[in-house]
């Protein structure tokens, strides 16, 4: 009895056992491997995106906007992403998904503000350039005007003087 | 007394100075006058924010506490990656004089965002794990940064000279190009020698 429950039983058991185990561990793999991808996919966009909103913001910043603001929302991304990177070394996928994707939001973001405060700040410039250039035209035509006035008036008091001078110079010829 | 053409000379004098001041405004605004050296700086400070008290002697579990921070001095807002690294004494560093990095891989990364003329800085927290010592080599397992784990295993031999088991901790300052959209060895790097002990 005890050689048929072996021989019909429990070997068939351990066998189907062994099947499942096995093609368990198959099942997984690609599933691992698929995470890793998809970690490594997500990183990676984040990484791009970190790159254009970094470049929008140098952009802005040369237009003449105040990025103090972007760039400490910046840092924060670039903080996540670092966090990401470090976890795919680790191994751990999903934070590595979680943290790129929440830097993708976070760039993204970034890059709209700064396109946003770039136009601004170009419109303020030119405004400013408008003004001063203006004032420049305007001061400085006011200003050779009141010279050549004052020039002027200048040259008629001098010639008055020097005519005034002039019975001097004769009666001192006469001594 | 002056002549009238001597006077002519001192009121041209002031019409010119007088037009360059009433401009400089707007020409502030078109002429870009040449900046000065452009450059980055990294360092590390102790546990204190100051250049003392760097941990040198260090065993396995116990954490260790330096500060490292980065200056901006490149004209414009910079993207830098401070890659942290570890090696033992026959593996290289970066080449300052071909600027090039050390070829290890990075084990920790800070990624950075810095406006020009200011500065960052950030607590790195280290400690070692799996340390062992035989027949004149020792050996670390793991090391453990800002609360993430690496498997280093980086064995190192005693240094006569200098009576120890040396290691050191470095970090390297990459800056984000972007004419080349890539980011490149800044040529900068600072480290810490540890002198592993039982």
């Amino acid at each position: 009895m005890k050689r048929l429950f072996r021989r019909f039983v429990k070997a068939p058991l351990s066998f189907l056992l062994i099947i499942i185990v096995f093609s368990l561990s198959l099942t997984r793999l690609p599933f691992r491997v698929s995470a890793g991808d998809e970690a490594s996919s997500a990183i990676g966009e984040a990484d791009n995106a970190l790159r254009r909103a970094f470049e929008a913001v140098l952009d802005a910043e040369r237009a003449g906007a105040n990025v103090s603001n972007l760039i400490f929302k910046l840092n924060e991304a670039g903080r996540l992403l670092a966090e990401a990177e470090n976890a795919y070394k680790m191994g751990k996928f999903s934070e590595a998904i979680s943290k790129a994707e929440g830097c993708s939001v976070l760039a993204n973001g970034v890059v709209g503000e700064a396109l946003s405060l770039k136009s601004s700040a170009l419109a303020a410039a030119q405004t400013a350039f408008w003004q001063n250039l203006t004032f420049s035209c305007f001061g400085g035509l006011a200003f050779l005007v009141a010279l050549f006035f004052v020039w002027g008036r200048f040259k008629r008091a001098y010639a008055k003087k020097l005519l005034r001078m002039k019975p001097e110079v004769a009666s001192d010829a006469e001594d | 007394m002056l002549k009238i053409e001597d006077y002519k000379v001192v009121f041209a004098s002031v019409g010119l100075i007088g037009i360059l001041l009433f401009a400089s405004p707007t020409l502030g605004l078109v002429l870009r006058l040449p900046s000065g050296e452009k450059f980055s700086e990294l360092w590390v400070l102790g546990p204190g924010h100051m250049a003392e008290d760097y941990p040198f002697n260090v065993r396995a579990g116990v954490n260790y506490l330096v500060y490292v921070g980065v200056g901006n001095h490149m004209g414009s807002s910079a993207y830098y990656v401070v890659y942290v690294k570890f090696r033992n004494q026959t593996e290289s560093l970066p080449n300052a004089t071909a600027g090039t990095p050390s070829p290890l891989p990075p084990l920790f990364e800070f990624r950075l965002f810095v406006e020009d003329g200011k500065s960052w800085e950030a607590p790195l927290r280290f400690s070692f794990s799996n340390v062992s010592f035989s027949e004149n080599r020792s050996f670390v397992g793991g090391l453990m940064i800002n609360g993430v784990t690496f498997n280093v295993d980086k064995s190192g031999s005693w240094d006569v000279e200098n009576n120890g088991y040396y290691y050191q901790l470095f970090m390297e300052l990459w800056m984000y190009n972007v004419e080349s959209r890539a980011f490149e060895f800044h040529n900068r790097f600072v480290g810490l020698w540890l002198n592993m002990t039982g």
